[in-house]
């Protein structure tokens, strides 16, 4: 791509099969050769066995995946440790293994993200400076205002924000301001320039959702918008740079 | 990367082909906030993409009243007759018939809509009955919505009325929605040669879309995005940088419904 053009930085993507659609293999190579086709520079990766298996397990075995991609950054899973499944120094291990970003799926993992259990988590990530990723139909939106009172300085990113949800994604992040929302299948008609005019453009961050769902919808999203050249270059990779305060790798 | 995709990459309106949107509403919707729903708010992201044409049905005329919807639809139609043309809306529970004879021979509509899943009754009801007699003598093609699972606009359903009615051209309406369903609605439509498999909705994706034109041809896919209930631009980025042919690309995104609209509309 042309030095001009934006850099498109995909924080909301996986590897791995998924046992309810054909995603392919989901290996590094498939994900770089979909990033290739419609234009995407870099990832934040999570392992889908983090999130349909094993979270212990497949935080531990992305690290191996991505070794040696530079495009692809990893992204953990996190579950609350009242088990002592990820273990006390959860954060800090994070860090120390190259983790630019933290996920949760609470309604798939069965606990409650703005409860007692996963706070002490919570604040660890605020601690090292670690994003929140979590998808809306995971925790839902008032539970994601819930979270951000309780730890103003933990920045969350709410991906998978849909057609349906205008109405309480501008309340949230009218009161909320460490509160993002991601690009994956951010799908109101005029939604997203609606958005940036109340809320600015540093409040979105670019992601598509892949392998699940096809990055074309994202990338055509953004660059096909009605907001400029500037706004565009924040969302595609300049918001997600400063939210994770280092640089993603890129092509 | 495809000419179409590099007008998307240089943030410039595509013009490489006529971009024809087979399934498009207007108006405001209920259940979630719509920004600029209104025909100006769809012509300015129809302009800044390059689409030329949709076909719409008024979210007045599926969600509520028909026979208000219809006037709404012809109405935007009046607005930019170049740029849009309707679908005539039949409600099974507000005089189908009264529709189609108030309608039917207004130039502004070029086809059929019917939502079953919003008007709880089964595609294959007896008061769908006027919908297909007008059908197969008009030649207008009915857009369906479908839904895999749905107890009123399942792939089965289309499956039946298909068979019932070979003579009628039926739009698939979203090809089942889900992974499974756009699998089931592949199915049907290798079964039926006038069943349509338009392409928009939540879960499709460009290699889906690569799989129906190899499984039944480019003469049988349509694109449309379902705007403004979802924006125009995720359905129409998935067939931009799908890995179709040039020709494929150009029968999907607008050739083939253009003929099988016949001269009205598009």
């Amino acid at each position: 791509m042309s030095e001009d053009l934006p850099v498109l930085i995909d924080a909301d993507a996986m590897l791995g099969r998924h046992p309810r659609r054909d995603v392919g293999g989901g290996t590094a190579a498939e994900l770089l050769a979909a990033m290739d086709r419609v234009g995407v520079s870099g990832a934040l990766v999570t392992n889908m066995t983090s999130w349909l298996h094993d979270p212990a397990r497949g935080n531990r075995g992305l690290l191996g995946l991505v070794a040696g991609e530079p495009r692809l950054s990893p992204c953990w899973v996190l579950l609350p440790d009242t088990c002592g499944e990820i273990g006390a120094g959860f954060a800090e291990a994070a860090v120390a293994a190259g983790v630019r970003a933290v996920r949760a799926f609470p309604a798939d993992h069965g606990y409650d993200l703005a409860g007692p259990d996963v706070a002490p988590v919570l604040d660890a990530l605020s601690s090292v400076r670690l994003p929140l990723l979590v998808d809306a139909g995971q925790a839902g939106w008032p539970v994601v205002e819930a979270v951000a009172r309780a730890h103003p300085r933990l920045r969350i990113v709410v991906g998978g924000a849909g057609y349906r949800m205008l109405r309480q994604i501008a309340g949230v992040l009218d009161r909320a301001q460490n509160v993002y929302v991601g690009l994956a299948d951010l799908s109101s008609h005029r939604g997203l320039e609606w958005l940036v005019e109340r809320f600015g453009a540093g409040r979105f961050v670019f992601g598509t959702g892949a392998p699940y769902r096809d990055p074309a919808e994202a990338v055509t999203r953004l660059l096909w918008s009605e907001l400029d050249d500037a706004q565009v270059a924040a969302i595609g990779g300049g918001n997600l740079r400063r939210l994770i305060g280092q640089e993603v790798r890129a092509a | 990367m495809n000419r179409l995709a590099q007008a998307v990459w240089e943030r410039r309106p595509q013009t490489v082909t006529r971009i024809v949107d087979a399934h498009a509403h207007a108006g405001p919707y209920s259940v979630f906030f719509i920004p600029d729903p209104d025909p100006a708010g769809m012509l300015r992201v129809m302009d800044r993409c390059g689409v030329a044409h949709a076909v719409l049905s008024s979210h007045l005329a599926i969600q509520l009243d028909a026979a208000a919807g219809n006037a709404a639809t012809a109405a935007i139609v009046d607005q930019a007759p170049d740029r849009f043309s309707g679908y005539l809306t039949v409600n099974p529970w507000q005089d189908p018939e009264g529709e189609l004879a108030r309608w039917g021979d207004d130039p502004r509509f070029a086809g059929i809509k019917i939502h079953p899943d919003l008007h709880d009754y089964p595609l294959t009801g007896a008061r769908y009955a006027p919908v297909w007699e007008f059908a197969a003598a008009s030649r207008f093609p009915v857009l369906t919505h479908t839904y895999s699972g749905s107890p009123y606009n399942d792939l089965h359903h289309v499956d039946e009325v298909a068979a019932r009615h070979p003579g009628v051209t039926v739009l698939a309406g979203h090809s089942g929605v889900t992974p499974l369903g756009i699998d089931q609605a592949i199915e049907v439509a290798k079964r039926h040669e006038r069943v349509i498999l338009e392409v928009c909705g939540s879960y499709n994706s460009g290699a889906d879309i690569v799989r129906m034109v190899r499984e039944v041809g480019q003469d049988r896919v349509v694109y449309g995005s379902d705007f403004p209930f979802i924006d125009l631009r995720m359905s129409l980025g998935r067939i931009l940088f799908s890995q179709l042919t040039e020709e494929e690309r150009a029968a999907v995104l607008g050739g083939t419904v253009t003929g099988l609209l016949g001269g009205r509309g598009a």
